[in-house]
């Protein structure tokens, strides 16, 4: 090991050397050298790079080293051009794979992840050895910043673990057990979450992974075990802090996995009503609360998810939930109420959804709709209309897959901008060179996620004919409910249909701090979530 | 009639607790428990996130591009020497939800106020030859800052709405009219989505004629009234209205109306 070491400093002596202009011995340095960056973990950054050239021209070995000079210097962009330039030259192709990759570095300075990503694929792809692993690395962190899967994959699949600098080797792990994880190897994704170090930003994304993953590979204790101590490493941290609180949605998923109905409402209950994440507890409660039998609180539920504060919320499912419940308890009238808002509600939407797929749009059509999701999601002034419905194109805006992607779109835009904003940039070859692959990779962005628009929409029809057919099964045994109630009535076996709400007399009751009235049809922020059911039921 | 099943349990500020408590107390309604479980209720008092948050959905009072009209009296509490009531009609119409501009006419009682009635009795002083005003027309415009809504009996519901109201416009008084502006704030209490009291403090701010006037209001039924030089003892002639000289004035007023909202 020692001996490796030593190899090493005299091998960068000698290179430092030949850079200097010591020409006679250029050739030893860069052949040793070879095997040198290959095996050091030594991190490469711009200032401390060096040109490693076995031509033996002189004016070729001086614009290179002025390419390096400028790149030293910080001048990025100015580097980044001559390193393109020289990338382009026939006699420089033995030199291809040293200069793309240098031009990456250039690019990942300047922000351009996107256009760096590019050099360092190419680098891999030439597969030149004495590139290849600096490439895969910083392949690794461009990608990571980009949050361009697809790529980020390419690079994982090449990559030998041990020879990734210390400094990203977490973020490697996460990233392969994220792999893995995605794959349904829940063991080897566990194994891989518990190497990422306590001291690294993935670790708290790793260990909730590693719950999940756990959770999913049916270990529900040991994934409690790990919600838990991500939900005590965060403790301190403010309410509302996403750790945490994915953390304490994923314990109430797990107990209601587990079928511990009660300890689920407990935990979702403890999401704060800050978080983004409440609503989507408010929905899983209510189904906890359902499958633990309490009827009178899922009902108290309803009355918030079917508020107006959730109008453009696609909840299809919960309605005729609704409607069960009131099934339940007899409740015949309320329940047809329901099942015809079902049908007014989701009936036109599953039309257009049905019209819209039929007519063969293409994905940019399908793209520019859920590209208006987003834009009226953040300004609800902007006056767009939409071909899609929007409670359906804003549901999928908010799944996982298209969130990722457009996120990754809109670091392409950033860099785009980046480009366009700066006319010392955009006139050079470099900036037409990175406009290009920018502009294409937009275009591709936005192609994958109309297809994800698309795809999502195709299950929305399943999903809405599927419940509709629901929906005329819960009609009928709203009918067959309502006959048995008359039959009893004709039979004379009659009861006095009994509410709380019959006792007009009825005081308020200040206990701890609370305080209660009737609700009027209005609905207020600060009351979503507190609406209570005192209705009973009616059944004779 | 649809029966309410639905409550909001909410836990509220003390000091609307101890107001509820007392008005409790006052109606004497029999007190009833209301169970819901611990887990149910409200543990925090943040809102939940939305995208565009709004503060209300489907509001009881659709109050924008609506037009309202109503009755008022009115009191001034500053004037000393005129009648302090007043009478008028108002209509407004609303823009939004926000912002509404409207008309207001309101005829003044005719005599003295109290304490010139006693000045008068006790000392012949009488302030009934001063000019007084008579009635005043206003452009009337409302910024509504809050809309909510009070619950005092747990029963039902009374929303409300406060706003600030600047008024410009014409004051009449029996001689002459003079330009007069108003601030103020007011409130509504809907007792229906149309029907509401209201009630309004507004300064106002015009020229008027000082109605104390050296050897003018002497009206000869106290002969110790007044200085010398007068013809009949306690006596002063009776002045021109013109005569009198004129300063800006302040009035505070308080007004009462019923309004209904088409």
């Amino acid at each position: 090991m020692k001996k490796n070491i030593l190899k090493g400093c005299l091998i960068h002596i000698l290179a430092f050397v030949s850079f200097l202009g010591w020409h006679s011995n250029a050739d030893a340095a860069t052949k040793r050298n070879q095997k040198t960056v290959v095996s050091t973990t030594r991190k490469q950054s711009p200032a401390n790079s060096k040109i490693y050239t076995a031509t033996k021209s002189t004016l070729q070995r001086s614009q290179l080293a002025n390419a390096l000079g400028l790149m030293k210097s910080g001048q990025y962009p100015q580097a980044a051009n001559s390193f393109l330039s020289l990338s382009r030259r026939s006699d420089l192709a033995s030199e291809r794979s040293q200069i793309k990759y240098y031009l990456g570095l250039c690019m990942m300075e300047m922000s351009l992840n996107q256009a760096a990503a590019f050099q360092f694929v190419d680098v891999i792809k030439s597969s030149d050895k004495r590139w290849t692993r600096q490439a895969i690395e910083k392949l690794l962190i461009v990608t990571d910043r980009l949050g361009d899967e697809t790529l980020l994959n390419y690079a994982i699949q090449r990559i030998d673990v041990n020879q990734v600098p210390t400094q990203y080797r977490d973020m490697l792990y996460f990233r392969l057990a994220e792999i893995k994880h995605k794959a349904g190897l829940f063991t080897e994704a566990v194994n891989l979450y518990n190497k990422v170090g306590s001291q690294s930003r993935f670790y708290y994304s790793a260990l909730y992974g590693k719950g999940l993953a756990q959770a999913e590979g049916k270990q529900p204790d040991l994934a409690l075990a790990s919600f838990k101590q991500l939900l005590d490493m965060r403790s301190s941290a403010r309410v509302t802090d996403v750790n945490k609180v994915a953390a304490q949605l994923s314990i109430a998923r797990t107990y209601y996995q587990k079928q511990n109905w009660e300890k689920a409402i407990e935990a979702y209950s403890a999401i704060p009503r800050d978080s983004f994440m409440w609503h989507e507890a408010l929905f899983e409660k209510t189904w906890a609360m359902l499958r633990a039998a309490r009827f009178r609180s899922t009902l108290s539920n309803f009355q918030t998810l079917h508020s107006t504060f959730y109008e453009d919320a696609y909840i299809p499912e919960t309605l005729l939930l609704r409607s069960i419940v009131y099934l339940y308890i007899c409740k015949y009238d309320e329940m047809e109420k329901v099942v015809d808002l079902f049908d007014t509600q989701y009936g036109p939407i599953s039309k257009k959804i049905n019209a819209y797929l039929n007519q063969n749009h293409s994905s940019e059509n399908y793209f520019q709709e859920v590209n208006k999701a987003f834009i009226v999601k953040k300004d609800a002034e902007s006056n767009k209309s939409f071909s899609i419905p929007y409670n359906a194109i804003k549901h999928i805006a908010e799944e996982g897959d298209v969130r990722r992607t457009y996120s990754y779109l809109k670091k392409l835009n950033e860099e785009r901008k980046l480009v366009d904003e700066n006319p010392n940039l955009r006139a050079t070859p470099m900036g037409v060179y990175a406009s290009g692959i920018i502009t294409n990779r937009l275009k591709s962005a936005r192609s994958i996620i109309g297809e994800m628009v698309k795809a999502h929409l195709l299950n929305m029809r399943v999903e809405l004919k599927d419940l509709n057919e629901q929906a005329s099964f819960i009609r009928y045994e709203m009918i067959n409910g309502k006959k048995e109630t008359l039959k009893k009535r004709i039979n004379g076996k009659t009861m006095a249909e009994e509410t709380d709400s019959e006792n007009q007399d009825r005081a308020f009751y200040i206990k701890n701090g609370y305080e209660y009235y009737p609700f009027q049809g209005e609905y207020w922020l600060d009351e979503v979530g507190n609406y209570h059911y005192l209705g009973k039921q009616s059944c004779e | 009639m649809q029966k309410t099943e639905v409550f909001v349990v909410k836990k509220v500020l003390k000091i609307v607790l101890a107001a509820s408590l007392f008005l409790s107390s006052s109606i004497g309604i029999a007190e009833e428990n209301i169970d819901v479980p611990k887990d149910e209720l409200v543990q925090e008092t943040v809102y939940p996130v939305f995208d565009n948050p709004v503060s209300v959905k489907n509001r009881n009072v659709q109050d924008s591009h609506a037009i309202d009209v109503g009755i008022f009296g009115g009191l001034a509490l500053t004037e000393p020497i005129s009648n302090t009531t007043k009478m008028g009609v108002a209509f407004n119409y609303h823009l939004n939800y926000t912002h509404s501009v409207g008309l207001v006419w309101a005829k003044n009682s005719s005599g003295l106020s109290k304490d010139a009635q006693g000045i008068k009795e006790q000392f012949g002083l009488d302030y009934g030859r001063a000019p007084a005003p008579d009635y005043a027309v206003l452009v009337d415009y409302n910024y509504k800052a809050y809309y909510g809504k009070l619950s005092l009996t747990s029963n039902g519901v009374i929303n409300t709405t406060i706003y600030g109201s600047f008024a410009g416009g014409m004051i009449k008084y029996v001689h002459k009219s003079y330009p007069m502006l108003a601030v103020g704030i007011g409130e509504r209490f809907y007792f229906t989505k149309s029907l509401s009291l209201k009630m309004d403090l507004r300064l106002y701010a015009h020229q008027a004629p000082i109605p104390f006037k050296a050897g003018a209001l002497c009206d000869g039924s106290k002969a110790t009234c007044g200085g010398g030089g007068q013809t009949t003892p306690g006596r002063d002639p009776v002045p021109s209205y013109d005569s009198f000289e004129e300063r800006l004035t302040y009035t505070t007023n308080l007004e009462f109306g019923m309004n209904y909202l088409f």
